[in-house]
């Protein structure tokens, strides 16, 4: 098999995914068979990059995942917390930017009345 | 078609005034009370009670004939108390009309609600966390030293290493998907370096030395 890519992968569907995985685990079994009874330098050798497959192979399989599931959950009200932003925890308790900017109606009135003058001196 | 209009039109008011009438039978029959008692009748009831207890008494032993009295001196004692109550109630209180529960012990027990089972809005993690042990977990690799090899030709049995945490259910099954054997057993052992040692039992019509040449271990 050739190299395992990333970019490739991503364009495979999730049932290809699957497949493909499953063929890499019994791949590694086998090297790791020939580990146990004396293989080739080459096997030994294959079991890193082999290893190293499975796990871009799962990264990529995640990821899918959670981009469906955030398209999914995208106009909804109630998320799951991992799809929420994360920010910090304080900031996630702050005020919204809207409700730093709500003025009273009684405050409003006197911007309104007395609004900041700008002056320009002549030269 | 005129007489039947007449005859289903005289039916339907025919009942209304029946029921109506049995309603205003039942409130005469009820004795007179102070105030709104809707107790049921319990006068008239005690002496029928009377007389049945008297009919019950000559029957039956005396520690039933004195369970009989206690229950029904226990339920006179209850409805009488319901009266009572509301004829404070209804006395005190121009509108409010608010039964209080009545005791029977003095204990107070925690009363049974609802608890309906988990309906989340949303799942709290989005997904759910992968399963580790696979069969390919399980099923590190296989043992191809001489006494393990003795074993595969003499007891029809292979020996792999699997994973620590691996019961002999999971290696059972993980034995089973991955080479196509049936398992008659699994014993497994913690070896002194830490892993975990499995001797699976092949049943009689699978051959271990095939599923050896196989795996490769021959």
């Amino acid at each position: 098999m050739g190299k395992v890519k990333c970019s490739d992968l991503r364009t495979k569907k999730k049932e290809e995914l699957t497949k493909q995985l499953e063929e890499l685990k019994s791949e590694l079994q086998g090297l790791r068979v020939a580990k146990v009874t004396g293989g080739a330098a080459s096997k030994l050798s294959k079991i890193r990059v082999v290893r190293k497959a499975v796990a871009r192979v799962y990264i990529v399989m995640h990821q899918k995942q959670k981009e469906n599931l955030r398209k999914f959950y995208k106009n909804k009200k109630l998320k799951p917390l991992d799809l929420r932003p994360k920010k910090t925890r304080a900031r996630r308790r702050a005020l919204t930017k809207h409700e730093t900017n709500l003025k009273t109606p009684k405050l409003l009135k006197k911007l309104r009345a007395f609004p900041q003058r700008v002056y320009a001196v002549k030269a | 078609m005129p007489s039947k209009k007449g005859g289903t039109k005289g039916k339907q008011p025919a009942p209304a005034p029946d029921a109506a009438a049995t309603v205003a039978k039942k409130m005469d029959s009820e004795p007179v009370k102070k105030k709104t008692s809707k107790a049921s009748p319990p006068l008239p009831k005690e002496s029928v009670r009377a007389k049945r207890v008297k009919k019950v008494k000559s029957d039956l032993k005396p520690r039933e004939i004195r369970k009989i009295v206690k229950e029904k001196a226990r339920k006179l004692a209850i409805s009488k108390a319901l009266r009572t109550q509301k004829k404070v109630f209804t006395i005190g209180d121009s509108g409010r009309k608010r039964v209080r529960k009545i005791r029977t012990t003095v204990r107070f027990v925690r009363p049974r609600t609802l608890r309906p089972p988990r309906n989340p809005k949303f799942p709290r993690k989005a997904i759910p966390k992968r399963c580790r042990m696979d069969m390919y977990s399980i099923i590190q690799y296989p043992l191809a030293t001489e006494s393990a090899m003795k074993k595969i030709e003499d007891n029809n049995t292979l020996v792999f290493i699997v994973h620590t945490k691996a019961n002999k259910y999971q290696i059972k099954a993980a034995i089973m998907n991955l080479y196509d054997v049936k398992v008659s057993k699994v014993n497994t052992l913690v070896r002194p370096d830490g892993k975990k040692k499995a001797y699976v039992v092949l049943k009689k019509d699978s051959d271990a030395l095939d599923v050896a040449n196989r795996i490769g271990i021959i």
